[in-house]
């Protein structure tokens, strides 16, 4: 599969925009007595990927997030969980973007529940132990608010593109 | 590029929803189900540290592990259950988490690899099954 440049310089800006926002999403007060609630601003990008440039682009700058976020936070540790998770996420959104009749919002709620599905799995390989399992249910029901905010940013983004004509339906 | 998604909200997104629901629904009521807690254990990476009857304590009793280059305390009480007291940990999740009484509940802290979890019934088996003469 070839790139080309316009796609790759976009691919790294994308990269460049989910690091910034999984950054300054750091920021933001993280709920109590539930590890792992974040916002996920960041899958802003990867969502918009998905459907501007294509999975196995998505793919790509999801992984570069990752890492690289997680190398520019200092802790790699964190890094299995971040990777699992998207990995799960981005995973079950190419399926679900298959499917004609689901809206983007439906689309984002699944990648939002799918992350936290993943990064509980994780914590429970590492840990070795079935208690991450009970954070599942409170994760799985704010994945339904954060995936429609990732959801309705995309959705806006998308339709503001059209509107100005920047993003033109090309095959 | 791909085609656009439809772009608003429609009546098939129900379905994620519903599916993420009953995911979250059957995972609550599986994990609900432990009941009055009699006991804590006390999980390091996986391998058991210590294990403490609730129903055996007089007082608050507060005992410190380590794991993972990070100390955590724990507090044990036979009234308001068990939580985390204090933790070096970056995160702190595990202190924000706060008590936790019931059956199945556990507290984990991530970078510490530890884990305090409760359970019903099983005690130290401090002393012996039964004395003869």
């Amino acid at each position: 599969m070839r790139l080309s440049v316009r796609e790759l310089a976009l691919c790294a800006v994308l990269s460049a925009l989910a690091m910034g926002l999984g950054w300054m999403e750091s920021f933001l007060p993280a709920a109590p007595g539930i590890p792992g609630i974040r916002l996920g601003l960041a899958n802003t990008a990867t969502v918009f990927a998905l459907y501007a440039l294509g999975p196995v682009q998505a793919l790509c700058i999801l992984f570069v997030r990752c890492t690289l976020g997680s190398v520019f936070a200092g802790n790699l540790n964190a890094l299995v969980f971040s990777l699992l998770g998207g990995f799960a996420a981005m995973g079950t959104m190419i399926l679900l973007s298959r499917w004609e009749k689901l809206s983007i919002y439906g689309v984002s709620i699944g990648g939002a529940a799918a992350h936290n599905c993943g990064q509980v799995a994780a914590a429970v390989l590492v840990l070795g132990s079935a208690a991450p399992l009970y954070y599942l249910p409170v994760l799985l029901g704010v994945s339904l608010a954060t995936g429609s905010l990732t959801g309705l940013v995309c959705a806006r983004l998308f339709r503001a593109l059209e509107h100005a004509g920047i993003l033109t339906q090309n095959a | 590029m791909r085609r656009l998604p439809i772009l608003r909200p429609v009546l098939w997104d129900g379905v994620v929803v519903l599916a993420a629901a009953i995911l979250a629904l059957g995972t609550a009521l599986a994990l609900l189900r432990g009941g009055e807690a009699r006991a804590a254990a006390v999980y390091a990476d996986g391998t058991e540290l210590d294990r403490v009857a609730l129903d055996r304590l007089e007082g608050p009793e507060i005992r410190s592990y380590v794991g993972g280059g990070y100390t955590v305390t724990v507090e044990f009480d036979p009234d308001q259950g068990v939580r985390v007291q204090k933790a070096d940990c970056p995160t702190q999740d595990c202190v924000r988490t706060g008590w936790i009484r019931s059956g199945r509940q556990a507290v984990v802290c991530l970078p510490a690899r530890i884990v305090v979890r409760l359970e019903g019934g099983e005690t130290e088996d401090g002393g012996p099954d039964a004395v003869i003469g």
